[in-house]
């Protein structure tokens, strides 16, 4: 007998930035991400109400997945963020302020929403096509002769993540190894389609950072470094092989249904004897390294040792990727039949390396291979997990550059910069805009600045210790101007901009940032200039993250009703 | 239902969390620490613990901060096994320099700064005042009998030593380039500077170095003190003087096993080592057993073995092939196979640990197998000898001798047996005896030691006060270099420091609170600028309230670890700088919605 359960209507809310309710989660939700925005943002503290592991963070790669509302609006502006991260990695945060931003903008204008999202997207394309013209005022060209300006913006972003806490040494230590990770899975000579390398980040935890390191190769955890006493000079090339198959001896793959077997038949050792054949064949085709991704039957184990064959099990799926692209092997799937010979590969060399507890296994390939392994250390677990985030977001960025070889001014210039032009563009082009988006002159000129206002929101969320965030009327790139400092001393107090490209002069004239100010052309600066930026943002990262926070926040202006099943 | 919640932390919770809990620290510090009783109101068990590590450990902490400080004190303690009193301690007395600090109005960037900035002095502090153990106590001997001060040579930061001073060097003077063998720590009095009161431990530990160092005749110009070759055994009910350290490796057998080692007593034996269970229905981890299999058969099993027994035949037939006397198992043996093995005279000891197994297997050559039936002539280990340490058959409980296995082909295993009448005793004298051993451990190591007794925390509390003015001198003019606010960090984190080394006094029992700080103060103050070493200092935490008078024998040299410390005092900052740093708890998982929290 079925037991009916009769089913609650769906809940419907009408215009939903009209609803306190979620007007106030997205304030929320706003002033959340604007607390973890740059090197002197606010951590937080992640975790369960049963007491689970504690994350301590403000990457928002790290930060969005562990929220999770019952509001399917804070979800929808949450998931479009976390697919930009997941794409480009940087920018996440950017993305979500801005996008908070103008949806707040626009509803505080008191715009009718159509307009708005008529505005908004005409800004964005004027936005984008400046940023892409090569005159632009707060572009830099990257030149891959030399490694400073790559440092810069690994530093830039390894910088922006205080959960690391670094030192200024540290810092420029792991830029350093970030970009030299870099340059290693960039392959030296292959005619034809370059394929990037990739880089394994192994964590080691308990040790200073200035110990960490990158190898050119891979390293391979081996917690029994007990039984590789032989391989500590072994050269030469030596055949491998690798499984992806458990070797554990059971009958793990056998899906549904159930099976009868004979009182007298032992399974197991039947299985065993299958995995001994194995071993056999391998001895046999001469394999001096034997590894697989799950585990190793201890019998099978003991054969191969005894043969002298290296042993490693249980190495991840992460590894089987970056091993099958430095060896040349190709995954054993099934241990039924014999290997083939192509699916055998080769490493080059073996030496054994000790990184604090931990023993690796350390391979190296027989020709040229962009495959390399960084280990990462730090004193405790939480610093390191972040530092962990922050690494692989670097790699990500650097790799960014390849295709676009060009990076943004961070410190919030690339933000005030980019509203001054929006502000001078949009005011010599009035009469033509007003009628091209049916909008009066007004709603125009409330649009502009709400979208200005925005940009500019996201460059004063750099600071958080009550300073003021100012532009000059020059270049209108960003200055910070630290709390309880007058006006009258500014000239003292302020020696650079925040990428550090601009300098401070007596002749210079600044503005408060959330203040209006006549607009102007902003100049851009001389190229001769021997000064280098001291904070670079991702290009490609941020041009998405642009277009992803107005578009997001345009279809967030556009929904008219929630309706929600609550069963 | 999944929801979100963000607490704001605008007071600083977090601090004062980190704060309070660290007051638990206050009378775990130093040599007069005292013994505390966490008992659990639901189940009326209770624990005796004497370290703070331990304590938090038993608190089961679900707030955030708690868990980030018992993340931190488990992974010191691995590496270190002591100073997670001195962690915690200092972790709190920063925080609360640190809520001093933001109600000052100081910002969090610069707190951060000048905090980070008062670590490098220490550090620095630090490795100026470090004392090279080389020679260390050979040359005190020298300096006593011709009646001069006692001079510590400095390490240098390329660690360059100072060989000329060494009287060896100066008495030859035909060679110029003569390199002298670098000359050994006294241990003993290495273990006297470092035993905090801990003496009877201590010399528990000094016994072991001496034991291994004797059997390492191949290399005896270095004091090899392999930690991880030391193993523990505890033994309730006898006192503790009875504590002592023997050659080989003890383990507790049961009545039952006594008899087989009285059979094998002083025989030499060959070994088999397990790292698995030994039973029948034990698999190798990473082994997933079938769920959906079922077995049918055409015939009643009229013989009625089981499988079991059918496996226990078979091992027994391999190991009695095989002649194997002793088996040692990382994992525990299934009661039918231990008693087939004493049928045959086979010793089964469980649970060892896998270090232990380890130098088993280097030693006698024997291989670690999972699984018996993998054993072959192969990896079957020779030359081990069992003999009964001390027979307890008159105790009552279940163990009934203690017996020590060793081999004859020395492995530097020994072992420390440790005792009690107080069973909750036992794991704390566990611990005790592991602080030692790491403390000395970590001394040879780091070929380094810190003036103890309160010195290097003085010096470094002279040394950020005068940083401390120098900025105030600097904020008062004016000078753009500096951050504001440094000067009040400095000034706070040294009042951290001297209320450490103050309540250390207290816990000595021979000050207050209030006499002890005066006394730190006025040492600090004392000093002049160009006497700023250790050395000057007097032991404090070894001397009585000036009002009270002691009898007391001429103070031993105390010191400290380097690394230890350097390390404590790091993590106790990182500690601060993330929960500083933290404005907010973002908890998932929320169902009923609380009053003060803010759901997303």
């Amino acid at each position: 007998m079925s037991r009916l359960v009769k089913k609650s209507p769906s809940v419907c809310t009408d215009l939903p930035l009209d609803n306190a309710d979620i007007w106030n989660k997205l304030v929320l939700l706003r002033q959340l991400l604007t607390s973890c925005f740059g090197p002197t943002a606010r951590l937080k503290q992640v975790h369960n109400n049963i007491g689970g592991h504690v994350v301590t963070t403000s990457a928002s790669s790290v930060l969005l997945p562990a929220i999770s509302s019952s509001q399917p609006f804070i979800n929808l502006i949450k998931t479009s963020i976390l697919n930009h991260v997941s794409r480009f990695s940087d920018c996440g945060l950017f993305a979500g302020i801005f996008c908070l931003a103008l949806i707040e903008q626009a509803k505080q204008s008191g715009l009718r929403a159509n307009v708005s999202i008529r505005v908004n997207r005409h800004l964005l394309a004027l936005c984008t096509s400046y940023l892409q013209r090569e005159d632009c005022g707060c572009k830099v060209n990257l030149d891959f002769c030399s490694s400073q300006n790559l440092i810069t913006l690994a530093r830039s972003i390894i910088s922006s993540k205080p959960a690391c806490v670094l030192t200024e040494p540290e810092i420029l230590h792991i830029s350093k190894l970030a970009v030299q990770a870099f340059l290693l899975t960039v392959p030296c000579t292959s005619p034809g389609t370059v394929s990037l390398g990739r880089v394994v980040t192994v964590p080691v935890e308990g040790h200073p950072v200035l110990n960490s390191a990158v190898f050119p190769g891979l390293l391979v955890d081996i917690p029994d470094g007990l039984c590789l006493s032989s391989a500590d000079h072994l050269c030469s090339s030596l055949n491998m092989v690798l499984f992806s198959a458990s070797l554990a001896g059971d009958l793990s793959e056998l899906g549904d249904g159930i099976i009868e077997v004979h009182q007298g038949v032992d399974t197991e050792s039947q299985i065993l004897d299958q995995l001994l054949e194995l071993g056999k064949q391998v001895v046999k085709d001469e394999v001096k390294l034997f590894m697989c991704q799950k585990v190793i039957h201890p019998v099978l184990q003991q054969y191969l040792r005894s043969h002298g064959i290296i042993v490693v099990e249980r190495l991840g799926i992460t590894l089987m990727e970056p091993l099958t692209e430095l060896t040349g092997a190709q995954p054993v799937a099934a241990l039924h039949s014999v290997i083939p010979a192509k699916a055998y590969g080769k490493v080059k060399d073996l030496s054994i390396r000790q990184f604090g507890s931990k023993t690796m296994l350390h391979l190296h390939p027989v020709g040229e291979s962009a495959i390399c392994t960084m280990i990462l250390c730090h004193r405790n677990e939480t610093m390191l997990s972040e530092l962990k985030v922050v690494c692989q977001k670097t790699e990500h960025v650097l790799r960014l550059t390849l295709r676009e070889p060009s990076a943004l001014l961070g410190g919030g210039c690339t933000e005030s910069h980019l509203a001054a032009h929006v502000r001078h563009q949009t005011k010599n082009e009035v009469s033509e805009m007003v009628s091209a988006l049916q909008c009066s002159h007004t709603e125009y000129l409330h649009g502009v600045e709400a979208f200005c206002f925005s940009l500019e929101s996201v460059a004063r969320a750099l600071e958080h210790d009550g300073g003021n965030s100012l532009i000059d009327l020059t270049h209108a790139h960003h200055w910070t101007l630290p709390a309880g400092i007058m006006k009258e001393h500014m000239e003292d107090s302020l020696c650079s901009c925040g990428c550090g490209l601009v300098q401070s002069s007596p002749c210079r004239k600044w503005t408060y940032l959330n203040t209006k100010y006549a607009e102007f052309p902003p100049a851009p600066l001389l190229r001769e200039n021997t000064v280098h930026p001291r904070v670079l943002d991702s290009f490609t990262a941020k041009l998405n993250a642009l277009q992803v926070a107005v578009e997001t926040a345009n279809l967030a202006l556009e929904v008219r009703y929630i309706i929600q099943d609550v069963n | 239902m999944l929801g979100s919640t963000i607490l704001n932390g605008r007071q600083h919770v977090g601090l004062q969390k980190l704060s309070a809990l660290a007051g638990i620290s206050h009378s775990c510090l130093g040599p007069g620490r005292k013994y505390k009783f966490i008992t659990d109101d639901t189940s009326g068990e209770s624990a005796l613990v004497c370290s703070c590590f331990r304590i938090v450990e038993s608190l089961q902490l679900t707030c955030a901060v708690g868990q980030l400080v018992h993340e931190t004190l488990q992974a010191h303690q691995k590496v270190y096994h002591s100073g997670s009193g001195c962690l915690l301690f200092l972790a709190g007395a920063w925080s609360r320099a640190a809520l001093d600090c933001l109600q000052q109005g100081i910002t969090v960037p610069q707190i951060i700064s000048a905090m980070f900035e008062g670590m490098e002095i220490c550090a620095d502090v630090c490795r100026k005042c470090a004392v090279s153990t080389e020679g260390l106590g050979v040359s005190h001997k020298v300096s006593q009998a011709s009646c001069t001060v006692q001079k510590h040579k400095v390490l240098n930061v390329s660690e360059r030593r100072r060989v000329k001073l060494s009287r060896h060097f100066c008495e030859s003077t035909s060679e110029y380039e003569v390199i002298p063998a670098p000359q050994l720590p006294d241990i003993t009095h290495l273990a006297e500077g470092l035993s905090h009161n801990c003496d009877d431990t201590m010399k528990l530990v000094v016994e072991a170095i001496q034991l291994q160092s004797e059997t390492n005749q191949q290399d005896s110009r270095r004091f090899a003190f392999d930690v991880s070759k030391v193993m523990t055994c505890v033994l309730p009910g006898l006192t503790e003087g009875h504590a002592c350290v023997v050659q080989g490796s003890v383990f507790l057998l049961s009545a039952e096993q006594t008899s087989v080692a009285h059979h094998l007593n002083e025989q030499a034996l060959k070994v088999a080592l397990i790292t698995g269970d030994l039973s029948d229905t034990y698999r190798h981890v990473g082994f997933n057993r079938p769920t959906s299999v079922q077995h049918v058969s055409d015939r009643l099993n009229l013989l009625g073995l089981s499988r079991e027994d059918e496996w226990v035949e078979k091992a027994v037939t391999v190991l009695l092939n095989l002649e194997v006397n002793l088996i040692l198992s990382s994992g525990v043996a299934c009661e039918k196979v231990i008693q087939h093995c004493c049928r045959h005279h086979i010793l089964v000891v469980e649970k060892v640990k896998a270090s232990v197994l380890k130098t088993f297997a280097a030693s006698t050559g024997a291989v670690p197998v999972t699984y018996v039936t993998q054993l072959t002539q192969h990896s079957v280990g020779t030359g081990v000898k069992s003999a009964i340490w001390r027979d307890l058959s008159g105790h009552k409980g279940t163990t009934a001798a203690a017996v020590s296995v060793s081999t004859a082909r020395n492995s530097g295993l020994v072992t420390a047996v440790l005792t009690s009448c107080l069973h909750g005793k036992l794991q704390a004298l566990e611990d005790q005896f592991w602080a030692c051993a790491y403390r000395l451990h970590h001394a040879l190591n780091d070929r380094a030691l810190l003036p103890g007794a309160g010195r290097t925390e003085m010096l470094c509390i002279h040394h950020l006060q005068r940083r401390a003015e120098m900025h105030a001198k600097q904020e008062l003019k004016g000078v753009q270099q500096t951050q504001p606010g440094t000067a009040a960090v400095l000034r706070l984190m040294a009042d951290g420091l001297i209320d450490y080394t103050s309540t250390i006094m207290v816990n000595s029992g021979r000050f207050s609170k209030v006499s002890a700080r005066t006394v730190v103060c006025q040492h600090v103050q004392d000093v002049n600028t160009h006497v700023s070493s250790a050395a000057s200092f007097p032991q404090l935490l070894l001397e009585g309230d000036p009002a009270v008078k002691l009898d007391k024998a001429p103070a031993v040299e105390v010191y400290d670890n380097l690394s230890v410390k350097q390390e404590a005092w790091r993590k106790a900052l990182d500690l601060v700088s993330l929960v500083l740093q933290t404005d907010a708890e973002v908890i998932t998982g929320v169902g009923q919605s609380t009053d003060n929290l803010m759901m997303l």
